[in-house]
């Protein structure tokens, strides 16, 4: 019953903190282009609004196209009760969760661009296309990170690799984890569809990857879409923060501020990104990837030498 | 042994009777179902009493079996271990399901061929794997092992009045005869340091290491043709698309891994091997992982597929074997006994899934007569059984939770992760690389199998002529929903394949295994299924809510969105060479394209026309120069071979004489 009530209570925090962060991301973008914006809380709004309309399908699309926004957001949340937020620890680790929690992304992403091909348009066909091919180079990169922080860690859990239970000494490992952080961040901004390899803004859909995957979802499909899209960057956002802040004040309060802290500024962060760069050719995309993995890399061979 | 013993008389006795009666159609194909029925139940019967080290309702009456002759060298000698235990449990469930949907494949073949013979041979391959799995004789196993060869050679061709066909037919003949030259020379090496053609007597002896590479090397270029690692696969892409769905099913499932087989007696035999040979298995494995899924990337024919996806399995299969031999030479017991456990478990679903996979493209190729996936799409509509047979598949083979294909692959993984903890620096080197190279092949095998699924199945039909589709009724669909349920149950409740694979191990290495480890990974394990089907709950609530959510209103059906256009036509899809066009455009330099290409021409252009196809490069960079070399030189020896039998029988008896003449002296 313990076990269940702390997975509930997990679920609760990434529910409803996940929509806000893309709210602030909108928001800085918005202050660097001098507007005022929308509310922070728009997320939610975009939430409450696709849940509560209609949706429309193609003729051409089978099951496949519903089960996937599902599968999607089932996905990342068994993901999100692997990953430990701040102080509160995850409620399900043993080791070897990180494979799993790679594979698990695998299996929505399977779904996403079976999905996207099921509607038979050459628009989704080609997004599915780039998703796929950049998916595959930053799981490259995001294992070498894995192998890294558990070498670093000696554990293949990610609780144990990050977080509470083992505070990652950046005096001793400081260049390791400084590459660590620099190809993580890539990676998120990769998986999570950012600019520079993704725009999640434009409605023009030869320069889009996620976005134009999901061109033919609505109403309730696409609102699944958008939490899972929120949910994710919340989890991976929150595997990064401890890792660049393992500070361990002992009260419980001020860990869970300091976390949410390093959120924001995480969030900020890709805010500011976006808003100073522009998105990347589709043909430079992988050497950015690939530069993520060399980072990962690096820290490897670090860690290796000081062993 | 008796149960098996049984299954081997009945195996032998119905394909005489197959071979007599091969008239009669119908006679036949029933004397060929029933008896592969029987002989399946007995054999599996008798597995999985070894397995389970239980008497199941019938007395084991002991493992080994032997019927001395007077030949020199030669014994009858068979027996049951773990190790064979564990490939004849894969080997029953691949055969009995490709047999079964043999049958109903040839029920209405109404062509010249002459199906009797052709069932019988199935059999007679049945007889032949059986004893190549349980020799315990090096002569024996030779014996069986060339039957084996020529057996396949005349299941693949078929159809041999195609050319191709008989070209396929022709390079797996000569690439698996190279191979048994070196496996004559090495077991007559094992055989005279161990003074005995046995295997008992053979794993009795020690070998030294300097020997021990040598018989490494010869036992991996051996075997590992049959197997199709990566420069030794050039018959694997030629093979599969030529023979007919079940027996790419069988060679796939069950042929390929008799060379992973081989191997790992060859290791039982000798034991102890340098480090390097370790390294040069995981190189080789990581080239074959990621080399076979490339191509499988570049390839439009749905079998070719498959079968370049054979060789980046047979890569898997080899990391967890690489692992495990650089396990035992650093004496990390814990790292080599968890490398070739996970080595054997994806040998099983490899087996399951790729059969799986195999015979549901069969079925998609029967309704629609092309292996072409430039011209399929939509079929998942017209075609559910086969398409939800081949999506499971599919989830499968990339190692995606839920199926089989994760379970084993997570330990292939954890072994490796194990090796980066254990290892000295140069060991953490090739570990953490294997990791890499791993998780590039799933990355890409996910992709791979996305676009086959998605092309095959998904969109609109991209066939210009109207296809009568019909899907296979139940005896063609009932092997292939078991082996489904398989990959299902694995991926559920993996503990008692674990646990087999564990004693696998143990007979191979002859190390205990600690009962802590299995824990130790079967734990976990159980804790990656809960989270699965934990996962599977989720699924269920939240399609219950979107059903809630949507409740009242009507579906809307319309129109695929392509931004305002209306003209579309199913040929606009993106296509599978489009679709894997950049992944591959950044592996250009290691792979071979071939780009045909019309430009068009003038004001008002008639036609234009481009076609790319990827080469494979050990094939023509490699092989081909090599027997072109070959075939230049043995040209001067034509003078030998005048074609005349009288000629022959002469050479014979030269032979002969020279040799009675060398021993009298």
């Amino acid at each position: 019953m313990n076990i269940i009530f702390l997975i509930l209570s997990h679920w609760l925090i990434v529910l409803t903190l996940s929509p806000l962060f893309l709210g602030i991301i909108s928001k800085v973008k918005a202050f660097f282009a001098g507007k005022k914006g929308p509310s922070f809380f728009q997320p939610y709004f975009d939430l409450q609004r696709l849940f509560q309309k209609n949706s429309v399908y193609s003729r051409t699309t089978t099951w496949i196209f519903c089960a996937a926004p599902i599968i999607n957001l089932a996905a990342v949340l068994v993901l999100s009760a692997l990953v430990p937020l701040g102080t509160f620890k995850a409620p399900v680790k043993f080791s070897g969760d990180i494979l799993l929690a790679a594979y698990i992304l695998g299996f929505a992403r399977f779904f996403m661009i079976s999905a996207a091909l099921d509607t038979g348009s050459s628009f989704e066909g080609m997004g599915a296309s780039r998703e796929a091919f950049f998916s595959c180079l930053s799981e490259l990169a995001l294992f070498m990170n894995f192998i890294t922080l558990s070498f670093v860690s000696h554990s293949i859990s990610l609780s144990a690799m990050i977080g509470a239970n083992f505070p990652l000494s950046w005096t001793l490992m400081g260049p390791v984890l400084l590459l660590v952080v620099g190809s993580f961040f890539i990676v998120i901004l990769t998986e999570n569809a950012r600019i520079p390899i993704d725009d999640p803004d434009t409605h023009l859909e030869l320069t889009m990857i996620h976005e134009v995957m999901i061109l033919d979802h609505s109403g309730v499909d696409l609102g699944y879409m958008l939490y899972a899209a929120a949910i994710k960057f919340f989890v991976f956002a929150s595997i990064m923060v401890p890792i660049i802040v393992p500070v361990q004040s002992g009260n419980t309060a001020w860990d869970m501020l300091i976390f949410l802290g390093g959120m924001l500024v995480l969030s900020v962060t890709v805010g500011i990104i976006e808003s100073t760069m522009a998105r990347l050719r589709l043909n430079r995309v992988n050497n950015l990837l690939l530069i993520a993995f060399a980072l990962a890399f690096f820290g490897f061979v670090v860690k290796m030498w000081r062993m | 042994m008796n149960l098996l013993l049984i299954s081997l008389s009945i195996l032998t006795i119905s394909s005489l009777l197959i071979f007599l009666f091969c008239r009669s159609r119908k006679t036949s194909a029933y004397l060929f179902l029933w008896s592969l029925v029987a002989a399946c139940g007995f054999g599996l019967w008798s597995v999985l009493s070894v397995l389970c080290q239980k008497e199941l309702f019938l007395p084991l009456t002991g493992l080994d079996f032997r019927l001395s002759g007077h030949l020199p060298l030669f014994e009858f000698y068979i027996g049951i271990d773990f190790l064979s235990a564990f490939f004849l449990l894969l080997f029953f469930i691949v055969s009995l399901s490709a047999g079964i949907y043999a049958y109903g494949y040839l029920r209405e073949y109404t062509g010249q061929r002459n199906v009797g013979v052709h069932l019988a041979l199935y059999h007679l391959l049945m007889i032949v794997i059986i004893l190549v799995l349980v020799a315990k004789n090096a002569v024996l196993f030779l014996a069986a092992w060339e039957l084996m060869t020529v057996v396949s050679y005349f299941l693949i061709t078929f159809y041999n009045e195609s050319e191709q066909v008989r070209k396929a037919g022709y390079i797996y003949l000569i690439a698996t005869h190279v191979g048994v030259f070196c496996l004559v020379l090495m077991f007559l090496i094992m055989g005279v340091k161990a003074g005995s053609m046995n295997f008992d007597q053979m794993r009795a002896t020690p070998f030294p290491l300097g020997l021990a590479s040598l018989l490494f090397m010869l036992a991996f270029i051996g075997f590992g043709i049959k197997a199709g690692f990566m420069p030794f696969h050039i018959w694997l892409p030629y093979a599969h698309p030529a023979a007919p769905s079940y027996i790419s099913a069988l060679l796939s499932g069950v042929v390929i891994k008799v060379g992973i087989y081989g191997l790992m007696r060859a290791m039982a035999i000798v034991k102890d091997f340098p480090l390097w040979c370790g390294v040069l298995l995981l190189i080789m494995a990581a080239v074959s992982g990621v080399g076979g899924v490339l191509y499988a990337l570049g390839q439009h024919e749905i079998k070719k597929l498959l079968a370049y996806h054979s060789i980046e399995n047979i890569g898997i299969i080899a990391l967890g074997l690489g692992i495990g031999m650089i396990g035992h030479a650093y004496h990390q017991d814990t790292v080599a006994l968890l490398g070739y456990a996970a080595a054997l478990l994806h040998t099983f679903n490899h087996a399951i899934f790729k059969g799986l996979l195999f015979l549901s493209a069969g079925s998609v190729i029967h309704s629609t007569h092309t292996g072409d996936m430039e011209h399929m799409g939509g079929l998942f509509k017209r075609l559910p059984w086969s398409g939800h047979l081949f999506l499971i598949g599919s989830l499968s083979i990339c190692g995606l939770p839920l199926f089989n294909g994760f379970i084993s692959e997570w330990l292939v993984f954890r072994s490796l992760l194990e090796g980066v903890f254990h290892f000295d620096i140069f060991g953490i080197i090739f570990s953490s690389m294997a990791i890499v190279a791993l998780s590039l092949i799933g990355g890409l095998a996910a992709l791979c199998f996305a676009k086959a699924f998605g092309v095959i199945f998904l969109g609109n039909n991209r066939s210009s002529e109207e296809h009568h589709y019909q899907e296979g009724d139940l005896i063609m669909r009932g092997p292939m929903i078991l082996l489904a349920v398989i990959c299902l149950w694995v991926g559920l409740f993996p503990a008692n394949m674990v646990y087999y694979a564990f004693q696998g191990t143990q007979a191979a290495t002859g190390m205990l295994i600690p009962d802590v480890l299995i824990e130790a990974i079967i734990g976990p394990l159980l804790m990656v299924t809960k989270v699965i089907s934990f996962g599977g709950l989720i699924f269920v609530g939240l399609s219950l809510l979107r059903k809630f959510l949507i409740l009242g209103y009507p579906m809307k059906l319309t129109e695929t969105w392509v931004c305002g256009y209306a003209n579309v036509t199913a040929r606009m899809q993106y296509t599978s060479s489009s679709f894997a066009k950049p992944i591959l455009k950044i592996f250009r330099t290691i792979l071979y394209f071939k780009i045909e290409t019309v430009r068009p021409k003038g004001y008002f252009p008639v036609q234009a026309r481009l076609s790319s196809s990827v080469k494979d490069v050990s094939e023509y960079l490699l092989f081909r120069p090599i027997f072109f070399i070959i075939k230049r030189f043995s040209r001067r020896f034509k003078w030998i071979q005048s074609g005349h039998t009288q000629i022959y029988i002469l050479y014979i008896l030269f032979f002969l004489f020279v040799l009675l003449a060398w021993k009298l002296h």
